[in-house]
């Protein structure tokens, strides 16, 4: 339990308002997030809860490394003689469909040179794919391609695994094994994490924060805590704690809001 | 479950085949009527059987003028592939050999080639090397173009992922570009493959003393029918075995895209 609480208190990414501006093919600006502040800390899940557009997936993007802020910083904790690496699950299960299921988890070890493949073996017997291992992923069913993705996230033991709406066009009763089996992945192996969602339940099924994000350019518009525990079983979705976040976040978003409904 | 499943795709296949077979049967028996009975010429559209005696003719040598086709259509297409492949890869890869290579490609391709053959024979002599050309010249665009198609359209997901974990170009080439093109290079190499028949007729017709292309022409100057008909079927054979060597080459390489 202290450690915990001392792992919550380490900073391991420190976003300072952070803005990003992106020109379009016909030359206009656009403003994707405006000063953005926020840390994440060791062995915490975040969840950044928002519309469609508002910048969300940017943040990741900045996060992982690949593209830089317009203005303010983004510093990443590492350890000496390591570098940060992030996990990265995708809207689609963005698989190499020419690899098995082995080959494709394997991926991200090839890349950096690691030779740990035993962790391979681990992560699918974790992800429940047993079996499996040298199917393609045509073989496998929706539900099957994400757990592949997640295990291929994790393979390497990324500094943070980012998630961008990670179950996306999954139906909704596979969507909710898959927020289960996924949290309890996450949690046993103590992965930071950030998940990006416009699904309010599943932002708070999975997270520990959640930050609610403005319409574009987005901003924070709330962080509400999900006073939860790291493990959490389907059961959870009935009891109030649960519920009355998911009405925090609404109401922050004005989804409640009788006009803004039927605007929507 | 999975054992009738497997039953109902071996009669499946046996049902198709057998189809197959029976349209050619009845073609060749309706031919043969027709031709055979003269209702049309022989000299017009010679007999199946007249077709097949054809390949009996000692005066012919069949083996020399199958083996010189062959030789040219293997040889050109060998270059074609490898030239397509490394033309695909370039102008994927650098926007100005793109940009500069990229007209000449189609315009090559646009040429009507009946009509640059004897320029590349003035150019080059009677020889191999221009029969050759002729082919690589038939054969190399559809590889450029499905191949290079292969190399751009991929998961941008993918090659992301590969940026997170601090790949550099020539990784997302290969562990991403080179494997999602793969069965775009298949549908090139067919097509190529076929075009690469037609180059080495074509180079026969213009300037050869061998080759199917060769007696194809020269049956036709002579009115021996019977005989063009027979170089055709062989081109078709020797088309047939080499589509389908690729398909197999595709089957035994991508079991990931058979299983679609």
């Amino acid at each position: 339990m202290v450690q915990e609480e001392v792992a919550m208190t380490t900073s391991l990414v420190s976003l300072k308002n952070v803005s990003k501006n992106y020109e379009t093919l016909t030359g206009e600006i656009i403003e994707a997030i405006k000063n953005v502040s926020f840390e994440l800390y060791q062995g915490e899940v975040l969840g950044l809860v928002g519309p469609s557009g508002c910048g969300k997936s940017t943040i990741l993007k900045m996060i992982s490394g690949v593209e830089t802020p317009s203005t303010g910083t983004i510093d990443q904790q590492k350890e000496e003689g390591e570098n940060f690496i992030v996990g990265f699950i995708f809207q689609d299960s963005s698989l190499m469909r020419w690899r098995s299921v082995y080959d494709n988890i394997k991926l991200p070890l090839e890349v950096m040179g690691k030779k740990n493949v035993e962790k391979i073996a681990e992560l699918i017997k974790t992800v429940n794919l047993t079996g499996f291992e040298r199917a393609y992923p045509i073989e496998l069913s929706g539900g099957m391609q994400r757990r592949v993705a997640i295990a291929r996230a994790l393979v390497h033991e990324p500094s943070v695994l980012l998630m961008d709406e990670p179950f996306t066009g999954v139906d909704e009763i596979t969507k909710e094994i898959l927020q289960t089996e996924l949290n309890f992945v996450i949690r046993k192996l103590n992965v930071t994490a950030v998940l990006v969602t416009h699904d309010i339940e599943e932002a708070v099924f999975l997270a520990d924060r959640v930050l609610v994000i403005s319409d574009r350019p987005g901003t924070i518009l709330q962080e509400v805590t999900v006073p939860l525990p790291k493990m959490r079983e389907p059961v959870l979705r009935s009891e109030k704690k649960y519920l009355d976040c998911c009405v925090t976040i609404r109401e922050r978003l004005n989804l409640l809001h009788p006009l803004r409904t039927r605007e929507t | 479950m999975q054992a009738s499943a497997r039953k109902r795709r071996i009669v499946t296949s046996i049902r198709n085949r057998a189809s197959a077979i029976a349209i050619f049967i009845i073609v060749i028996a309706v031919w043969q009527f027709v031709s055979g009975n003269e209702i049309i010429p022989r000299f017009l559209l010679p007999p199946p059987s007249a077709i097949v005696q054809e390949f009996f003719r000692s005066n012919v040598g069949w083996p020399d003028q199958i083996g010189a086709t062959l030789r040219e259509i293997l040889f050109g297409f060998f270059f074609g592939t490898m030239g397509g492949l490394a033309l695909a890869i370039m102008i994927t890869e650098s926007s100005l050999l793109r940009k500069t290579l990229l007209p000449y490609i189609v315009m090559t391709e646009a040429l009507p080639k009946i009509a640059i053959a004897p320029l590349i024979y003035i150019l080059l002599g009677f020889n191999d090397i221009s029969r050759v050309i002729m082919v690589v010249l038939l054969s190399f665009f559809p590889i450029v173009l499905s191949t290079s198609t292969g190399l751009v359209d991929v998961d941008k997901n993918l090659v992301y992922l590969l940026k997170t974990l601090g790949a550099g170009e020539w990784q997302v080439f290969y562990k991403v570009r080179l494997p999602n093109a793969t069965p775009n290079l298949f549908i090139g190499l067919r097509l190529g493959a076929l075009g690469a028949v037609v180059g080495a007729v074509i180079s026969e017709f213009v300037s050869s003393t061998t080759g199917l292309g060769f007696l194809i022409i020269n049956a036709q100057n002579t009115f021996d029918t019977a005989l063009a008909f027979a170089a055709f079927t062989l081109l078709g054979l020797l088309s047939l075995t080499l589509y389908g060597s690729i398909e197999l080459a595709a089957y035994l390489l991508m079991p990931w895209y058979r299983k679609k």
